[in-house]
Parts: C-alpha cells; structure tokens; sequence
C-alpha cells in the first residue's frame, strides 16, 4: 500500500482535508481537557467523609424559641440527648459543634510551639460533648478515645475553656509531625503565652472538613471533648442510627423531642446524605455540562469527516470507475479511502495535541485548573482515530460498491 | 435585489433539507452552548445597581496581629471590627454610610395558630434603605432618633410580611422575636438584587432575600449574635461585650459618595483614621487601607466562580468547532451550485453581484440557525438552572443576550461563509458552461 498516490490528490486540493484535520483537532483538545476535568470532579465528590454509614447519619438543631438562661440550655440539651438515645435503633448521640460536608463550621489555628508567630496548621475545629467516634463512627487508628472526665462543660457567655486533650485526623498529625506518632504531643490553639495547649490522647484516620474544599485542608481535623452551651443558638445533636432505620427514627426523633419539651421548639434536622448532595450539586451539573458538550463534539466531529468523505467519494465516481475497471478490487477501493482517512485524522491528532497543551496550560493560568497528564491526550486521540474510521467507513464502502461500469459511462458522443 | 436573494436562500435551504438540517443543528447547538454559558457570567457580572455602582464603596481596614506579618499578606478576613464600623459611623464621611450583620432569630407572630419559625434577617443602620435604593410596600425605614436609641424595630421582608399578616398592611403591628416584642416600621417591597452585592461574606449571596431587618444598636445592645463570618486573629474574652471591644471581624460597612470624584478624598481620610489608630497602638499592621466599588468588590470576592467561566470557554471552544464544521458543509453547498452561477456569470452577474448573493443566503442559514439556537439555549439554560439556587436565580436570558444570540449566530455563519463564498465568486462561467 503506497501511500504517495493518496498524498499528492490530498494535497492537490488542500481545502477539505485542511477543515477535518482542524476539526479532529479541535476537538482532541477540547475532549482532553473536558474529561480530565469531568476525573477530577468525580474524584473529589468521590471522597469519603470519615463517618462510618453516611446513610444511617442525620443531625438535629434544636432551638427554643423564647430566650433561656446558660444553666436552662444546657439542662435542655441533656434531656434532648437523653429522649433520642430511647429512640429504637438509635446507635449514638452526640452533641457536636459542626457536621462535615455541611458548609458551615469554623477553624482553628494551631501551632507547634508557643513561641511562634506563624501558624503550623489550620485545622477544621469539631467541639463534641460527646464521643464522635461512636457518634459519627470514626476509624480510631493510634491512641484512645476521650475519657469521660476529660470532657468539659463550657459556658460561653463566661468562658472559652479549651480541654487539655483532643483528637485528630492523620493526615493532620501526619503534616506537623511527618515521621512521628502524634499521640501524646502536645499542639497550642493559636501562638503567644496565652495559647492553650492540648494533649493529642488518638488520631482517627479520616474526618472531613465541613467545607469539604477540593484540597488537603478538607482532611485536617481536630476534635476536642467540650459540650457548648449558653451562645443563645440552641443545640446541635448528631444521630446516628442502625442501618436503614434513619427515616423511621428522623420522624419519632421530632415527635419524641416536641412531647418532652414543655416549651416551643424550632426543630430541624438535615440528613448527611443531603448535605453531601448538597456541597457537590454544582461539581456534578459541571460534569454533566463537561460531558454533553463532549458528546456533542464528537457527534459534529464525526458528521463532519462522514460529510467530506461522501463529498469526496461523488466527486471521485470516474475515478473510482476507472480504477476498478483498470483492475482494482473492492478492498483496494476501501484502504484507499480508510488510509486517506488516517493520514488527515493523524494530521488532524498532532494539530490537536498541540492545541490540547496550550489550551490546558490558558485553562492552568487562568481558572486553576489541574496540570493535564498525558494519559488524557493519549486516550483522545485513540477515541478520535476509532471515530474517523468509523465515521469513513460508510462512504468507503458505498466508494467500494461503484460499479467499473461508470468509468466507460461518462464518454458519450 | 436583497429580498430576492433572500428568497433565493431561503429556497437553497430547502433543496437538500438533509444537508440543511444537517448545518443548522451543528450552528445551533455552537450558538446555543456559547450563549448560554455567556448569560450565567453575563448575570454574575453584571452591575446590580449602575446608577450608584462606582459612589458605594467598601472600606477595608487590617486589624490583624503584626507577630508573623510579612508585610504583604491579605488579611484573611475582609469584614470590619466593630470599633472600626463604630468610629466610622460616627465619621460623617460621605453622603451616607452604614455597617451590617446578619443575624438568624425565631420570629413568632401574634397569631397563635401560626408556629415559630426561624428567620434570618440583617442588622443595619436606616441608611441602608436610602444607599442601596430598598423599594418600600409598606411603611418606611425607621426613624434617625429609633435608629441612634437601637429601639425595638423591625422592617419585614415582603414574603415574611405576607406570611404573618396576609395582605393587610403590618405597620403599627408587633411580632415577638427571642421573647422580645418588635414594632413593624415598613415593609420592604420584592427586592432581590442577585448576588447580593451588599453582604457578599457569610452565607449565600445568591440565597433568600432578607426576611427582616433591625437597627443595628438594637442587635448590639440585645447581644444578639451574628450569624455569618466571625474571624478572630487574637484571642478575645467570651461574651458578646467583649466581641464588641475585640478585633474580630464581623461587620459589612459601606460609605455612599455624593460624586464618584470624592473618592480620593475618602481614601486620604481613611489613611489618616488609620495612622491615628496605629499611634493609639490599636491597629498593629502598618498596612495599606483599601477601597472597593461595587464592581470591585464583587471581582475581589470571585462573584463569577471559576467553573462559569470554564464553561463560558469551553462553550465558545465548541463554537468555533461548529464553525469549522459550517464551514466544509457551505462549501459543499456552494460547490453544487456551480454551474447555476456560471450560468449567472456568462448572463453578466459580476463578481461583486455573486458575492452579494452568497452573503445574504450565508446570513439566512444564521438567522435560521438563532432561532433554533434560542431555542435550545432555553432548554440549556433550564439545564443550568437546575444546578443550585444560585444558578436558578441566574440562569434567565433577558433582552441583550437575546440580541446576542442573532448577532452570534450570523456573525458566525457569516464567518463560516467567507471561504465558501469567494469560491463561489472565483467560479469562472466558461468552465461551467462547457460541462453542460
């Protein structure tokens, strides 16, 4: 299969196979980035929270309506945890401060030696007067849980106590002491004399962010044992339930809660399933644009290159004739066309491994988007020289099927 | 001539309807991804309030702790201390000012079958109604002497109004709220500029319009607290007197010029207030004051996100892909039609009159092409819409983009048309009538 015969009609009118190569490239560009993206999406909304069933976990907020003193919200919220611990199938309560994944939450800055003047770390900050590992069901990796006399109670309007023990995550423990186990260290809340330090007594191994933010700060986390009271917000409790039991304890959790109090009560409770869908409904209508507009490409790519070949093959009907008539068989007529094909395709390829670089290094610039690995480029091209192929194969076959008749046709007197 | 060449493409179109539906489907869905990508960042860009955008301005101040300072570092939160919102109140500097907090209380209502229900709302000075032009339904802001003594107000959202009195006017009425009875002054009139331009930190700006609001010296002197960011680079004392002393950040504060060209003035004020602050050793920074309008404001906190924008490119990277795809459709169009303007040629059609010719069906497949782009850029903004709140609210298209979508749609088509119609041009007669 000589290869010189294709090129020299290709390049003897340039126009066409010029518009598909810029096609196919185009369109390698574009579809590179636009999965890599749509990876990176999936991959990030992907990442587990830490919590052990995400299904069976939802948080309440419990507020009275008309004001309480310190000493009536603190009672309130004991009697609050005490109704939903006799809920059937009920796992664990706990009051906590913030639920992961739900956007709204606070952050502490830590250090490693009170005498610094810059943070070593910011972590996502869980107050939890009640045990999380049991309530939210965290994987304990070194160390122990609190003990029952480290948990404290603080009144804020009076006190910003901070316990001598907490907990947190490994990949926070990991960041301030990389080759070292964290259990027993010691880590201050902010820098200066009046820092208060905390004893690290166990690392969990994964506990996310309520902000659940694309980067490494979504997995540092620290909790510390308080149990909050007396900033007028009401409480904040975390259930968690047996499997598939959720729904049916959410609505006995109002009832039960509404019947124990003697007071008007704002209740709401919000499932962590919610939260996450939540946080991530814009990255996945993203991915779903990202993804259409792919198809979409290849689609017009593809009417494209089956526009032109058909072109290509009515204008060559003499031709094809006289080749055939001349002795070519129907394969020859076929790898002509195919090869033609792969050599604008390739053409097409290279353009567009050029242009997918450049527009990811505009997209890196500008919109802090991720560096493209290869694999992508690779995995386009691949996909686009299969979709030329297919796309040709039709009028190839149909230039296959002209009959060495219409070659002697044309000649009439 | 023009309306026969129109009728002439018209008719074109309808020769090969395979091959037509074929190039206005690619142009459409181009124009319609485009457009529609173009409307989200349109609205998210676009100036809430034009007539006052460049006389509202946001003063930002560092209160931050000097240990660690490089001297160059943005301050990481870009609210205001209280003691700053405090003394610049008190300033008179500009036309009008106020500082804001959200805040989140039960609201209860008079009538007993109506339950509590928690609202979030917005502490403000009374100049908030007249700096970001708030309509009225009901009522009026609260008095200056209300405003100056934190009296037990309240200005009520339209919705929340309607929900606890129905359709009457509420002025003169009470709702308790915490345990404490407010008097409704006024009731704001549908009023939801997207984003909310005027609190852009803590909470969503593309969220609920306010339910109520409440003079800010009522919120302070009550202790209620603010439900939104606080960021606290030193250690304060709990309690909410102390949040008040401390250099938390925590309020929105805005000055209103008269004149755009007052601003100067402001900023040298500003860098003075701060030098006397420095030398009282309360501000520790020696760091620059900043000053932002509306629109800077919203560039500075990142209004139109980034994922908008990747879609806007992305959309338009498709566009040009459609046009490029146009492009070998209209030559294959035009190359059919060769022999009819040989014909047209040896008859004594100039090249000019060709090319006259070609233009006009070119913009007829674009106009063909906008419409059915509009159409399906309904259905892609529907899409978008359902995203989150932010892109419901968003993704509408007015008037403008309405006109974009023609002028993009021919423009392209246009575009796509000029290698296939100077072809067509070149066509020389004698070639075509031989072949005959």
């Amino acid at each position: 299969m000589t290869f010189h015969p294709i090129l020299s009609a290709l390049l003897r009118s340039k126009t066409g196979p010029i518009l598909v190569a810029l096609q196919v490239g185009l369109s390698l560009a574009i579809l590179a980035n636009a999965l890599h993206i749509v990876d990176e999406r999936r991959a990030m909304a992907a990442r587990p929270s830490g919590l052990a069933d995400e299904h069976a976990i939802f948080s309440i907020s419990v507020r009275d309506v008309a004001d309480m003193t310190p000493e009536l919200e603190l009672s309130a919220m004991k009697r609050q945890i005490d109704v939903l611990r006799a809920i059937p199938g009920v796992v664990a309560v706990a009051n906590v401060s913030q639920m992961p994944l739900s956007r709204s939450g606070s952050t502490a800055s830590l250090a490693l030696d009170r005498r610094q003047t810059r943070e070593s770390a910011q972590a996502s900050m869980y107050i939890a007067g009640d045990s999380l590992v049991k309530g939210f069901g965290l994987r304990l990796i070194e160390g122990r849980d609190f003990l029952p006399h480290e948990v404290i109670e603080v009144n804020l309007s009076a006190s910003m106590k901070i316990p001598a023990q907490g907990m947190m995550t490994k990949p926070l423990a990991d960041k301030l002491w990389p080759q070292a186990s964290a259990v027993g260290r010691t880590i201050y809340f902010g820098s200066g004399e009046n820092a208060q330090a905390v004893q690290i007594v166990g690392v969990v191994e994964r506990l996310q962010s309520p902000h659940a933010q694309a980067g490494p700060e979504a997995e540092q986390s620290i909790v510390i044992p308080a149990r909050l009271y007396g900033a007028g917000q009401g409480s904040l409790l975390s259930v968690r339930t047996e499997a598939g039991q959720r729904d049916r304890v959410m609505r006995e959790a109002e009832t039960a809660l509404v019947r124990a109090s003697p007071m008007p009560q704002l209740i709401r409770m919000v499932t962590v399933d919610d939260d996450r869908n939540a946080r991530y409904r814009a990255d996945l209508a993203l991915q779903w644009a990202l993804i259409i507009v792919s198809v979409l490409l290849l689609l017009v790519t593809c009417s494209g290159i089956v526009g032109m070949a058909s072109l290509w093959v009515a204008q060559r009907r003499k031709q094809i004739g006289v080749r055939r008539a001349l002795g070519a068989r129907r394969i020859d007529i076929l790898r002509y066309f195919i090869a033609e094909n792969l050599i604008i395709t390739s053409c097409g390829v290279v353009t567009g491994l050029l242009l997918g670089v450049q527009l990811n290094q505009l997209l890196v610039s500008q919109l802090e988007v991720a560096h493209l690995p290869f694999v992508y480029l690779a995995g386009g091209a691949i996909m686009l020289w299969i979709l030329g192929v297919a796309a040709a194969w039709g009028p190839a076959w149909r230039a296959a099927r002209i009959s060495p008749a219409t070659a002697t046709r044309g000649v009439t007197q | 001539m023009y309306s026969y060449y129109f009728r002439l493409g018209v008719r074109s179109l309808r020769r090969n309807p395979a091959l037509t539906l074929l190039m206005l489907l690619t142009l459409a869905v181009g124009v319609a991804a485009s457009i529609s990508t173009l409307t989200v960042v349109h609205v998210l860009s676009g100036d809430p309030i034009p007539a006052k955008s460049a006389k509202l301005l946001v003063p930002q101040i560092d209160n931050g702790p000097v240990a660690g300072y490089t001297g160059t570092q943005e301050p990481k939160d870009l609210q205001m201390s209280y003691t700053d919102a405090a003394n610049l109140l008190r300033s008179g500097q500009g036309r009008r000012r106020t500082a804001m907090y959200g805040v989140t209380l039960p609201i209860e209502s008079p009538r007993k079958d109506l339950p509590a229900f928690n609202a979030t709302g917005l502490a403000s000075t009374r100049d908030f109604f007249a700096m970001f032009d708030v309509p009225f339904l009901y009522g009026q802001p609260w008095s200056k002497a209300d405003d100056d003594k934190g009296a037990d107000v309240v200005v009520l959202g339209r919705a929340t109004a309607q929900r606890l009195f129905g359709n009457n006017n509420p002025v003169g009425m009470q709702v308790t709220q915490r345990s404490t009875p407010y008097i409704v002054v006024g009731v704001v009139d549908t009023w939801a500029p997207l984003p909310r331009y005027y609190k852009l930190i803590g909470g969503d700006p593309f969220g609920r319009a306010e339910e109520f609001f409440i003079p800010l010296n009522n919120a302070t002197q009550r202790k209620i607290a603010p439900s939104g960011n606080v960021s606290c680079e030193v250690d304060r004392e709990p309690g909410f007197a102390a949040l008040l002393t401390s250099e938390c950040t925590w309020l929105q504060f805005w000055f209103e010029l008269g004149d755009a060209s007052e601003r100067d003035a402001l900023h040298g004020w500003l860098r003075n207030y701060t030098q006397d602050q420095q030398r009282l050793a309360r501000l520790k920074r020696n760091a620059p004051v900043g000053l932002y309008d509306v629109m800077q404001w919203m560039e500075k906190l990142k209004v139109v996100g980034n994922d908008s924008k990747l879609s806007a490119w992305l959309a338009f990277g498709f566009l040009l892909l459609c046009l490029v795809n146009t492009v070998g459709l209209l030559l294959a169009k035009f190359s059919a039609r060769a022999a009819e303007i040989g014909v047209r040629r040896a008859l004594g059609a100039s090249r000019m009159d060709i090319f006259r010719q070609f233009v006009i069906e070119t913009a007829v497949v674009g106009l063909a092409g906008g419409v059915l782009g509009l159409v399906l850029a309904f259905g892609a903004l529907n899409l978008i819409g359902m995203q989150s709140t932010a892109m419901a609210a968003v993704a509408h298209i007015d008037w403008k983009m309405l006109l974009l979508t023609f002028v993009v749609s021919v423009l392209s088509s246009l575009l796509a048309g000029v290698l296939p119609t100077w072809r067509a041009c070149n066509v020389t007669p004698a070639m075509q009538l031989k072949s005959q």
